[in-house]
C-alpha cells in the first residue's frame, strides 16, 4: 500500500466522518431523549442542502452563510412539526414504533416535494472555491471538504456546549436520564422535547449542507444517509454526543480507507457488515448509552 | 398546611387510592406506613401532580391543587424525593443538585442553596464532580435529598429514603431528616422501617388497600400492642 494514499484517504475519512457525526448527533438525541426514531431526519438534511444550492445558484450566497440562515429557519419549522405531528404521539402506547411509521410517511412526502421543486437530477454545491485545494507536501485538502468539516466541527461543539453548560441543555440531559425525576423538579417534557427535536432538525440541515459540499445529492439521497445515521448512532451509543462524534470519525475512516483500496461494491458491504457486528455484539455501542 | 379530602385515584379499572383524607400542619413530621401496594407512593405522586385524581381535593394553604402539573406544584414548594432515588446517573453530583433548582425562583438562589446543602452533607462537597451513578447507595440517597433541598421545599415528601441502605447509612438518613424537621421543615416520610419512623415522627397514617386504615400520634401507635400486631407487623 502506498503510504501517501493511506494518509490521503485517512484525511478524507476524517472529514467525511465529522459530517456524518453532525448529521447523526441530532438523530441520536431525538432517539435517546424522546424515544422518537426520526426517519425523516436526513430529509431535513437534504432540505438544508437544497436551500444552500438555491441560494448559491440564484444569488451566489456562500454555503456557510446559508447554514447560518437555515439553522434558525429549520428550528422554527421543526417546532411546528413537533407540535402538529410528534407531540400527539406521546399518547401512543409504543412511541418508538409509532414515531418510526409516522416519520417514514413524512420522509416520503418530503422526498416527493423535493422532486417537485428541484427535479430528480443530482446536484452539487459548487461555490467559487470548489476546485481549489490546500496542498501540504504530497497531500491535498479540497476547500469544500475543509469547509464542510469545519462547519460540522462547529455544529457539534456548539451542541455539546449547549448540553453541558446551559440550564436548558442540562434539562434535556436530565429528561433523557430519568423522565419522572425531571418532571418532579419542574421540567416540562413537552417543551424540552420540542427544543430537542428542533435542535436535531436544525443541525441536520447544517449537516446536509456540509455533506453536500463533499458529495452530489438528489431527492432520494436521504435513504443512504439514513443508513449511515443508524450506523453512527449504534456505534456511538444512543444519545451520546461525544460517542456519536467519535463513531462518525471511525466510520468515516473505515469508509475512506475501503473506498481507496477496495472495489466499490465492497464499501457498503463492509460498512453494513460492521452494523450487523455491532448489533449482535455491542448493541449499546462502543461508548454506552450514557455520557 | 396540606389538606387531603376524599381522594380517589384509579389506574384504568384498578383503584389505587380510595377516599383518602389527611391533614398536615406546618412544622409537622408525619409518617405514612403500610405494606407494599397499599397506595403510599401513589398518594405522594398524586400530591406531586404526576397522577391526576378521579375524585377528591388536595388543598395547599387553602388553595386547590386540582389540575395543576408537577412543575407548578414544584414551584409551590411541595417537593418529593422519589422512591429508588431516581437520580440522573450520568450527571455529576453537583449537576444533580443544580437540577433541583431548575425552576426560576429556586435558580436565583441556587448558589446559597448549594452551600446550605453542602453544609448539611459535607461529604457530597468532596464528591461534587463525580458521576452520581458511581456513588454508593447511601451517598446516592443523600444526593436525592440534597436535590430536593435545592428546590427550596416548604413540604418535603420522602418515599422510602432508607430502602436498600446499610443500617449505618439508613441511620444517617434518618438523622438528617429529623434534623431538617427540627429546623422547621414540614415533612412526610414513607418508610418500611416502622419503629425508626414512628420514633422520629409526631403523627402517623397507616394505609391498607388504597385507604387509610388508621391514624394517630406516633407514640400511641408504637405502644398499642393490637395495632403493632395487625398493621405494623411487629
Amino acid at each position: 500500500m502506498d503510504p501517501v494514499l493511506v494518509i490521503q484517504s485517512l484525511i478524507s475519512g476524517v472529514m467525511m466522518g465529522m459530517v456524518y457525526a453532525l448529521l447523526g448527533v441530532g438523530f441520536s438525541l431525538t432517539w435517546g431523549v424522546m424515544h422518537v426514531i426520526h426517519i425523516s431526519h436526513a430529509v431535513f438534511g437534504l432540505l438544508g442542502a437544497y436551500f444552500a444550492y438555491t441560494l448559491l445558484t440564484l444569488y451566489g450566497v456562500d454555503p456557510v452563510v446559508s447554514a447560518m440562515v437555515s439553522t434558525p429557519l429549520l428550528f422554527i419549522v421543526a417546532c411546528a412539526v413537533y407540535q402538529v405531528l410528534i407531540r400527539p404521539l406521546t399518547k401512543a402506547r409504543e412511541m418508538v414504533v409509532a414515531s418510526m411509521i409516522l416519520t417514514f410517511g413524512l420522509a416520503i412526502i418530503l422526498e416527493n416535494l423535493l422532486v417537485l421543486v428541484w427535479k430528480a437530477d443530482p446536484r452539487l454545491l459548487t461555490p467559487s472555491y470548489a476546485s481549489e485545494s490546500w496542498i501540504i507536501g504530497p497531500f491535498y485538502l479540497q476547500y469544500p471538504h475543509l469547509i464542510g468539516f469545519a462547519l460540522s466541527l462547529v455544529g457539534i461543539s456548539s451542541l455539546y456546549v449547549f448540553l453541558k453548560k446551559t440550564t436548558t441543555g442540562m434539562a434535556v440531559r436530565a429528561a433523557w436520564q430519568n423522565q419522572e425525576a425531571a418532571r418532579l423538579y419542574g421540567v416540562n417534557l413537552f417543551r424540552i422535547s420540542m427544543i430537542t427535536f428542533a435542535l436535531a432538525v436544525s443541525t441536520a440541515g447544517a449537516g446536509g449542507i456540509s455533506l453536500a459540499l463533499l458529495y452530489s445529492f438528489e431527492p432520494h439521497s436521504h435513504n443512504l444517509w439514513l443508513i449511515y445515521l443508524f450506523l453512527v448512532v449504534i456505534v456511538g451509543g444512543v444519545g451520546n454526543v461525544i460517542g456519536t462524534a467519535l463513531a462518525g470519525l471511525i466510520i468515516g475512516v473505515i469508509t475512506g480507507l475501503s473506498m481507496a483500496f477496495l472495489p466499490y461494491q465492497w464499501v457498503n458491504l463492509i460498512t453494513f457488515g460492521l452494523l450487523m457486528v455491532f448489533l449482535i455484539f455491542r448493541p449499546h455501542g462502543l461508548f454506552g448509552e450514557v455520557g | 398546611m396540606l389538606e387531603i379530602d376524599g381522594l380517589t385515584v384509579a389506574y384504568g379499572k384498578m383503584t389505587a387510592l380510595r377516599d383518602v383524607s389527611m391533614a398536615i400542619r406546618a412544622d409537622d413530621m408525619v409518617a405514612l406506613l403500610g405494606g407494599n401496594g397499599a397506595g403510599k407512593s401513589t398518594l405522594l405522586n398524586t400530591i406531586s401532580g404526576l397522577v391526576q385524581p378521579e375524585k377528591g381535593e388536595i388543598r395547599w394553604q387553602g388553595q386547590s391543587l386540582r389540575g395543576l402539573g408537577p412543575d407548578i406544584i414544584c414551584s409551590l414548594g411541595i417537593i418529593q424525593v422519589p422512591e429508588g432515588r431516581k437520580l440522573f446517573p450520568a450527571m455529576t453530583v453537583e449537576e444533580n443538585l443544580l437540577m433541583g433548582a431548575y425552576l426560576p425562583a429556586a435558580r436565583k438562589v441556587r448558589r446559597q442553596s448549594l452551600d446550605w446543602v453542602y453544609s448539611h452533607m459535607p461529604h457530597l462537597a468532596q464528591r461534587r464532580r463525580q458521576r452520581a451513578g458511581s456513588l454508593s447507595g447511601g451517598e446516592q440517597q443523600m444526593v436525592a435529598i440534597g436535590r430536593a433541598l435545592m428546590a427550596r421545599p416548604r413540604l418535603l415528601m420522602l418515599d422510602e429514603p432508607s430502602l436498600g441502605l446499610s443500617p449505618r447509612a439508613s441511620a444517617e438518613v434518618f438523622a438528617i431528616v429529623s434534623n431538617l424537621n427540627r429546623e422547621g421543615m414540614t415533612t412526610i416520610i414513607v418508610s418500611q422501617e416502622v419503629q425508626e419512623t414512628l420514633s422520629i415522627t409526631s403523627y402517623a397514617y397507616v394505609m391498607e388497600n388504597g385507604g387509610i386504615a388508621l391514624h394517630g400520634p406516633s407514640a400511641a401507635l408504637r405502644e398499642d400492642p393490637e395495632i403493632k400486631k395487625s398493621y405494623l407487623g411487629l
